[in-house]
């Protein structure tokens, strides 16, 4: 069976499917990260968000592609609203402080989607237009999941477009690089730290929504994706959009063909890469900030 | 700088005899709480000797619970090593794998050493949750207790095993009070205060980092042994990052860096999640509403407030003793810590 290349290939699609999907969560995390050295373990509720919100949205309008685009929208909101209210005024504290509240919007966030929504596994089905399989190298694939790998792809290119041809961007890689001299030269970091925070939130969002369809929707699922999004986020290096492809493209990869070829050790995989990461090059493969 | 103040000492005295008191007042369920607390607390005051003192926020502590209690369960259900001597033998590996994991960390800080944390917790996490000779998911049942018939005493009688694991606890408090006012323990809050200057005084940082850590590690992974005999069972749930988490949040709500608090961070995180489960299954929302709220309110904690409230006490009082004209020169430095 590993010898069979069609085989290998779905895998390699489903290790691809599962990078973008740990590349959207990531990247607004490691971009709050890199520019304002926000630790936000609620990330992965606000991804939890998005997929609970699109189920409903999917069921009072009958229509996927309606939750799709109005469940990131609404995520983005309940982020602004997070901020104004909790996080703005941690900004500044030390990681501890903000490791504890966001550790505190986690469980608040569980049962507010446990009274909400119930304990059970809610299921999401896939567009029509998608909801069926393709052939490639002669096996299937459902071709909802190559939607979502196009889905990572654009968001990247789009995100790359932002950060490296247009004035904002750049205004972003030069509060990364060093806040204070972007203050002095006249750009609102707090203002643009918003903005980038509430983007996160939306490509949190836009993750939830359409990682509905593939895994269920159910309570817990935000603690399941955050610690592989935070390892992403650390081992890619803060702040940086190439960080962010390369280091989920690398533990999407190594958690999908780990647990093909080597199951025993394939939950600890990452965690080994984490742990040398941090020993050897603690600031990450491609760091923003200049040293 | 920690110091066994009055009020400390006057808590942890009250906290104990509580204890005890209720290891044979209470009813059978209320028994099974307490051992909760207790192990709760011994936890959470070696996470703040390690966070509050050494500065090193760990999210990775209760790993170090889960290696006491495997540790405890391979010798005493493989090895065969009788019980009493496998508790003092598998603090062994806790301190080696805390004093591994403070070596290797050593130069992380901040966020990162958070992450390192998680990263080390997680990595025992799943190899024992994968781990099929470690009985995998379904962890491992029929633990023995250590048998102390010899000397007339029954572990298997819940009032005195609560009783012993109440004493345990006492006895470890007063093992880190001791450590903190020794050389070793002031060094350590130097090295949280400014490491730079400790190591420009011509001090291993990496040492007592090390030490620090296999400390924090060979106390809970003494909760984990003592875990194992409680419920008689070990599961890698024991170990989850949000165990660790958990911890983290009573060592807040208790106190940061009192040494005591994080008892009563331990004691009120248990009894309010028992209350709350009581007319509904939602603690989780009050526990995280309590913690936001305690961080908004400057992250005192409990007993952390009650500390700042009596020394501002003392500090009114004696200003009102001194005469007008005197007030300039004493100041009183104790104030702060008493």
């Amino acid at each position: 069976m590993l010898t069979d290349p069609g085989y290998l290939f779905v895998q390699f699609l489903n290790g691809l499917q599962f990078s973008m999907l740990l590349f959207l969560l990531s990247v607004g995390l490691s971009v709050t990260f890199g520019l304002m050295n926000f630790v936000n373990l609620a990330h992965g509720a606000l991804y939890a968000c998005g997929a609970f919100i699109g189920y409903s949205i999917a069921v009072w309008t009958g229509s996927f592609w309606a939750a799709f685009l109005l469940a990131p929208l609404a995520v983005c909101v309940i982020g602004a609203v997070l901020y104004g209210v909790l996080i703005r005024q941690v900004r500044s504290a030390g990681p501890l402080t903000q490791v504890l509240l966001t550790f505190g919007l986690i469980f608040i966030f569980l049962d507010a989607f446990r009274v909400i929504w119930g304990d059970l596994a809610l299921g999401v089905s896939a567009p029509t237009l998608l909801a069926t399989n393709i052939h490639i190298f002669g096996q299937t694939y459902p071709l909802y999941r190559l939607f979502l790998i196009a889905l990572g792809l654009a968001v990247y290119l789009i995100l790359w477009l932002a950060l490296e041809r247009t004035n904002i961007g750049a205004m972003v890689r030069a509060s990364v690089d060093n806040a204070e001299m972007a203050s002095c030269l006249g750009v609102n970091v707090e203002r643009l730290f918003f903005a980038v925070f509430c983007t996160g939130c939306l490509l949190a969002g836009l993750a939830g929504v359409a990682a509905a369809p593939i895994f269920s929707v159910y309570p817990g699922m935000d603690l399941e994706i955050l610690i592989p999004t935070l390892i992403v986020v650390v081992i890619g290096g803060l702040g940086s959009l190439k960080g962010a492809i390369v280091g989920s493209l690398l533990i999407g990869m190594l958690q999908t063909f780990g647990q093909v070829l080597i199951p025993q050790l394939a939950g600890s995989l990452s965690y080994i890469l984490l742990g040398a990461t941090l020993i050897l090059r603690p600031e990450g493969l491609f760091p923003a900030r200049a040293h | 700088m920690y110091y066994p103040s009055k009020l400390r000492s006057a808590v942890a005295a009250l906290l104990f005899v509580a204890g005890i008191v209720a290891a044979f007042q209470a009813g059978y369920f209320g028994k099974e709480i307490l051992v909760e607390i207790a192990l709760y607390a011994l936890l959470a005051l070696s996470l703040d000797f390690l966070a509050g003192f050494g500065g090193m926020v760990s999210l990775g502590h209760a790993a170090f619970y889960g290696i006491g209690g495997y540790a405890y369960v391979i010798m005493t259900m493989e090895a065969g090593v009788p019980p009493l001597a496998a508790m003092a033998l598998a603090l062994v590996p806790c301190f080696a794998a805390g004093w591994l994991l403070g070596i290797v960390t050593s130069k992380v800080r901040g966020i990162f050493y958070i992450m390192a944390t998680l990263a080390f917790g997680q990595m025992i996490y799943v190899f024992t949750f994968q781990n099929r000779m470690l009985g995998g998911s379904d962890g491992v049942a029929g633990v023995p207790r250590i048998d102390l018939t010899a000397i007339g005493i029954d572990m298997n009688d819940p009032s005195i095993f609560a009783c012993a694991v109440v004493v345990a606890t006492g006895l470890v408090y007063l093992v880190f009070s001791r450590i903190l006012t020794s050389s070793f323990g002031r060094t350590l809050v130097g090295l949280h205060r400014n490491e730079n200057r400790m190591r420009a005084l011509g001090l291993s940082v990496r040492w007592y980092k090390a030490m620090a850590s296999g400390l924090a590690g060979t106390a809970a992974g003494f909760a984990g042994t003592i875990a194992a005999q409680h419920t008689m069972f070990v599961s890698p749930g024991m170990m989850d990052w949000t165990t660790s988490g958990e911890v983290l949040i009573m060592v807040i709500l208790g106190g940061l860096e009192t040494l005591i608090g994080p008892v009563v961070g331990a004691a009120f995180v248990v009894l309010l999640k028992h209350e709350i489960s009581e007319f509904t299954n939602h603690w989780h929302f009050f526990i995280g509403v309590f913690l936001i709220v305690a961080i908004l309110a400057g992250g005192r904690g409990l007993y952390g407030s009650l500390e700042a409230g009596v020394a501002r006490l003392t500090r009114r009082k004696s200003e009102r003793e001194q005469e007008p004209g005197k007030t300039t020169a004493q100041k009183n430095p104790e104030a702060g810590n008493a």
